[in-house]
């Protein structure tokens, strides 16, 4: 297995999933209000590459869904990539009970139709948001208004690790530097030694 | 090493670097023998005991035992906490796709016997597992092993296909009756590099086809290479519980195998690593979970 020193550096970076965009808790049983219910699952699709303003629609799954799992476990989230480029990039989102004081708003005026989302149960009510031509910041304002999400406050320990990150990147580039140079040195000798046995044409 | 040396004649360094000895301006003889003794290794030899006794002679050989790198440089994780981690990564993925996966890390020698064996998990991580019997069509093997669950039985109609190129199949056991005409039909070319070619050996060749189709249908095959096994260990719906009692049967099954190696061996579990098939790797540190775990029915399902 590899360096323990490695592993843990890039499990560090992968860890990010703590913080950053995307990172807030859906309204659950015990903070759900009349204004915000609780939120049970999300259904995102969209067409796999980015011709027609899909592009949004898949940073957003890439970058923030992960994130919104994470603090969000109990809540189901599915993801359909389909090759249709003309079809539709939505994120639909089941309420329980009733839909937000605010989805509909969001949701506008002629709904977009997903036929891979499931159909919400009995006790549910799905509102979509239209992904088309959106940046994954501007989706995820969108989801944050329409379900009312609450920001997680990154702790003590995550900005240390985040602080500690940054100076190894910032460190990085004179690093790279130096282990050139010892290489390049290294080699140079070696071909030098080889040109002095005559093994190598001399340049 | 590069540093090493750089104010000496070119052939001066030449000799160091490849005897990987401390600088000893001294012990470098004059320039024009260091000449003469670039290539040759006996001379090296010589030169070294110039250098006097107290200098170890340096070991080529890679050490006995594999390399283990110190835990406390490690974070460890909890089973649920390292749960959350990679069910937040694999998020959207297909169902079907992806698995967790496990990596156990073993101290051990690096000549020696390594662990081989088969499980069965209390919870099936595999949906399907297509195999073939190659036995006598219409014998009572051949029934057995089709109530078993094999896909593919018989003797003419499996050459058949595997020389038209259509390998349907994950699995291939044979009976001791069929294996003269399993060597006639001359398979090993296409059935051996796909590791599906029955041997005795491989414990492929067996008697009772009907109970090794059942065991291979929920059985994991493992194995130790450079000391660590790495399988499959469940579906990305399971839940904690179930992730323990898969990881449990396959730490016990593990540690039978060790013990039930020669006497002087000595092997053991040195770290346990899980991961999943998109997702990064999480050393585990034997608990649980943690009081700021979410709970486990959270982390069930997709």
């Amino acid at each position: 297995m590899v360096n323990f020193f490695k592993r843990m550096r890039k499990l560090n970076t992968i860890l990010e999933v703590r913080t950053g965009v995307g990172a807030a808790l859906f309204p659950n049983a015990a903070t759900a209000t009349k204004e915000f219910p609780t939120v049970t699952r999300l259904h995102l699709t969209y067409a796999r590459k980015i011709y027609g303003g899909h592009q949004g629609a898949r940073h957003f799954w890439r970058r923030a869904l992960p994130r919104l799992k994470y603090h969000n476990p109990s809540v189901a989230m599915t993801v359909k990539p389909t090759d249709e480029q003309d079809g539709p990039a939505v994120l639909t989102v089941y309420y329980a009970e009733r839909l937000s004081s605010t989805a509909p708003g969001i949701a506008g005026s002629k709904p977009v139709v997903d036929k891979y989302a499931p159909a919400p149960d009995a006790n549910e009510k799905s509102a979509v948001i239209d992904l088309k031509n959106l940046t994954f910041e501007e989706i995820w304002r969108r989801v944050q208004a329409s379900t009312g999400a609450k920001d997680f406050v990154a702790t003590a320990d995550d900005e240390a690790n985040a602080k500690n990150l940054a100076d190894i990147s910032a460190r990085a580039p004179g690093d790279r530097q130096r282990i050139k140079a010892i290489r390049q040195a290294k080699k140079d000798q070696e071909r030098m030694l080889a040109e002095a046995r005559g093994e190598v044409e001399k340049q | 090493m590069s540093s090493f040396g750089a104010g000496m004649p070119t052939v001066a360094r030449g000799i160091l670097s490849s005897a990987r000895l401390p600088l000893r301006e001294k012990s470098i003889v004059p320039t024009l023998a260091g000449l003469q003794q670039v290539r040759g290794l006996k001379n090296q030899k010589k030169d070294k005991g110039k250098k006097g006794k107290s200098e170890a002679k340096p070991s080529r050989r890679a050490p006995l035992e594999f390399r283990q790198g110190n835990l406390k440089d490690l974070t460890q994780y909890t089973l649920c906490d390292a749960m959350r981690f990679i069910r937040a990564i694999e998020v959207g993925r297909e169902r079907t796709v992806s698995k967790y996966e496990v990596a156990i890390r073993m101290r051990t020698r690096r000549d020696g016997p390594v662990i081989r064996n088969m499980i069965r998990f209390p919870h099936a991580v595999q949906t399907e597992s297509r195999i073939c019997v190659i036995c006598p069509p219409g014998s009572k093997q051949a029934k057995d092993a089709l109530a078993a669950g094999a896909v593919l039985v018989g003797e003419e109609e499996v050459f058949a296909a595997v020389k038209a190129g259509k390998i349907e199949f994950d699995r291939c056991l044979a009976h001791p009756d069929s294996l003269p005409a399993l060597n006639k039909a001359a398979l090993g070319r296409i059935l051996g590099p796909r590791g599906l070619m029955p041997s005795v050996k491989t414990g492929t060749v067996v008697e009772d086809v009907a109970s090794r189709v059942e065991m291979l249908r929920g059985g994991t095959i493992y194995r130790e290479r450079d000391a660590t096994i790495r399988l499959p260990i469940g579906q990305l719906g399971f839940s904690p519980e179930q992730l323990r009692d898969n990881l449990r049967t396959t730490i016990e099954s593990i540690k039978k195998d060790a013990a039930g190696l020669n006497d002087r061996i000595n092997k053991e579990i040195y770290e346990v690593v899980l991961s999943s098939t998109h997702g990064p790797g999480f050393s585990l540190n034997g608990e649980f979970k943690t009081d700021d775990s979410p709970e486990t029915s959270a982390l069930t399902g997709l």
